[in-house]
């Protein structure tokens, strides 16, 4: 918290313009409350799909109360999950601050999806592309949780649109994902026969380098031979 | 549940001195010992609490309504925010002043956790009704407990909580800086104090649509949804009549907190300001 906006808005001469454009662009987010409406969009998502969750063993009981935060080099703002269990309900209360948290994971997106594509996490560490502050432990547990996640997605819609609507749509989904699927499939094919045969027809630099200087060498030796030619007439018609 | 028996658990307010306390002068300069203001309105200092009383058993039940339609349910990023600047943790103890339909409450209840508490405090039995109701019915019980209380008389013992918070609620009290005094005796040393407060807006031509909102259609907004237009009206004076950023600063630095600062929200249509007692 600032004593007023107004020094703040007032940027440093000294500080570089990329200071002062992050400084205007944490300001506007800050002024709108961006960072609020994301957090609140955000755990309205995760709470609605806690709630669809049919796997009944996910248990939150080992992180209760605890805080794993993430701050992700795209955001300006850090994102704080708090697992918040009573009885047999869990919540998770996301917010932009805050003062202590029992693992802080510093990273970027693109560095989480290295991690889902099974990249080693201590490689990512090595390559300062992931800082983890606090107890792994509660990120390894929030991880295993998010994965042991079961939503039957179809059921849900259905609830909503109805039954005939949901397995029209998701036929249609399907369509177009195997016609999707197919496109690929014959676009890989064709790139494969490509690299395979067509590929062997081209030819080359070096191939049309090796040819021109094949011809040169052939020019070469056609004026040697007309130049010996020449000689003997000329040596014929002396005698 | 009964509203006898929902009556029942709520602590008892305790009685508060009707003496006309003599003020810090921090308050608006019209205010004089036995004077202040109800809107635009000067009245006896005796007669606010019942005034403002008025006001809010007549729009408790609509609160969270016209709340969401006067703002745009931007009160919930400004109270989100509070929540984010607050720094709390499990096992804190908390005090919701003027908590009233239990917003607030509803989050520390969950950060807190089982060893924590939230106490939601509020002059208004009927605020406190819709809120210990909205809270149930959400299924917060454990550690939530009800005290209706004049935050200038606040039946706590000195050093018992982290945290205290005032959202929308400061300038309906009669004696703002004994009402501050109270809170900084309640507070731990280390505990702060958040103020979230209608306040000044930084730009003139924002004060200007905002004077225009504010007495044109709020009041008009009250009349349709709560039939209460004169409640939205005193609304907006009080709102006018609330000390702007640096005045509320000054206040609290003269109650006793220390390291405060204030937020401006929404271009200061809304100020958090945060004090800590060391």
């Amino acid at each position: 918290m600032q004593g007023s906006n107004k020094q703040a808005l007032t940027p440093n001469s000294t500080k570089s313009s990329e200071q002062v454009s992050t400084q205007l662009s944490t300001l506007f987010s800050e002024g709108l409350l961006l960072p609020q409406a994301a957090t609140s969009a955000i755990e309205l998502i995760i709470n609605k799909a806690l709630a669809l969750n049919n796997n009944k063993s996910t248990s939150f009981a080992s992180i209760n109360q605890k805080t794993l935060t993430l701050k992700l080099a795209e955001f300006s703002f850090p994102l704080s999950f708090t697992v918040n269990t009573v009885s047999s309900s869990t919540s998770i209360i996301v917010r932009t601050h805050v003062e202590s948290s029992d693992c802080t994971i510093t990273t970027s997106i693109n560095t989480l999806k290295k991690l889902k594509a099974n990249q080693s996490l201590t490689q990512l560490i090595k390559q300062d592309e992931l800082d983890v502050n606090g107890d792994i432990k509660i990120a390894q547990q929030f991880a295993n949780i998010v994965q042991s996640l079961a939503i039957d997605w179809q059921s849900e819609l259905a609830r909503h649109l109805g039954d005939v609507p949901t397995h029209k749509l998701l036929q249609f989904g399907n369509k177009i994902t195997k016609s999707i699927l197919a496109t690929g499939k014959k676009i890989e094919a064709d790139i494969g026969d490509y690299l395979v045969h067509e590929k062997r027809l081209v030819v080359t630099t070096s191939q049309i380098t090796a040819f021109n200087q094949q011809a040169k060498d052939i020019a070469n030796k056609v004026d040697t031979l007309s130049a010996r030619i020449d000689k003997l007439f000329s040596t014929v018609a002396d005698k | 549940m009964s509203s006898t028996d929902q009556n029942s658990q709520i602590s008892d307010l305790p009685t508060s001195p009707k003496t006309a306390d003599t003020d810090t002068s921090s308050d608006n300069l019209a205010e004089s010992k036995s004077t202040t203001h109800f809107g635009y309105k000067t009245i006896e200092k005796d007669d606010k609490i019942s005034m403002v009383a008025g006001v809010f058993h007549s729009v408790a039940k609509q609160y969270d309504v016209m709340n969401d339609l006067m703002s745009f349910g931007i009160h919930r990023l400004w109270k989100r925010f509070t929540i984010d600047a607050s720094g709390v943790r499990p096992g804190n103890k908390v005090l919701d002043l003027a908590g009233g339909t239990g917003d607030l409450t509803a989050k520390f209840s969950q950060l807190v956790g089982r060893e924590g508490k939230v106490v939601l405090a509020d002059i208004n039995s009927s605020m406190l009704n819709v809120g210990r109701d909205k809270l149930r019915d959400k299924g917060l019980v454990q550690n939530i407990e009800y005290v209706q209380a004049n935050a200038e008389y606040l039946p706590f013992e000195e050093n018992t909580f982290d945290i205290v918070t005032i959202a929308f609620g400061l300038r309906n009290v009669t004696d703002k800086d004994k009402a501050l005094r109270s809170i900084y005796s309640v507070l731990k040393p280390g505990g702060r104090l958040l103020v979230l407060e209608f306040s000044k807006p930084e730009h003139e031509l924002l004060n200007k649509a905002y004077d225009f909102y504010s007495f044109n259609i709020l009041p008009k907004m009250g009349e349709l949804v709560a039939k209460d237009g004169e409640s939205y009206k005193y609304l907006a004076e009080s709102i006018r009549m609330h000390p702007d950023q640096e005045t509320l600063k000054v206040m609290m630095e003269n109650a006793g907190f220390e390291q405060t600062t204030f937020k401006n929200l929404t271009g200061g249509v809304v100020a958090l300001h945060k004090g800590y007692k060391f």
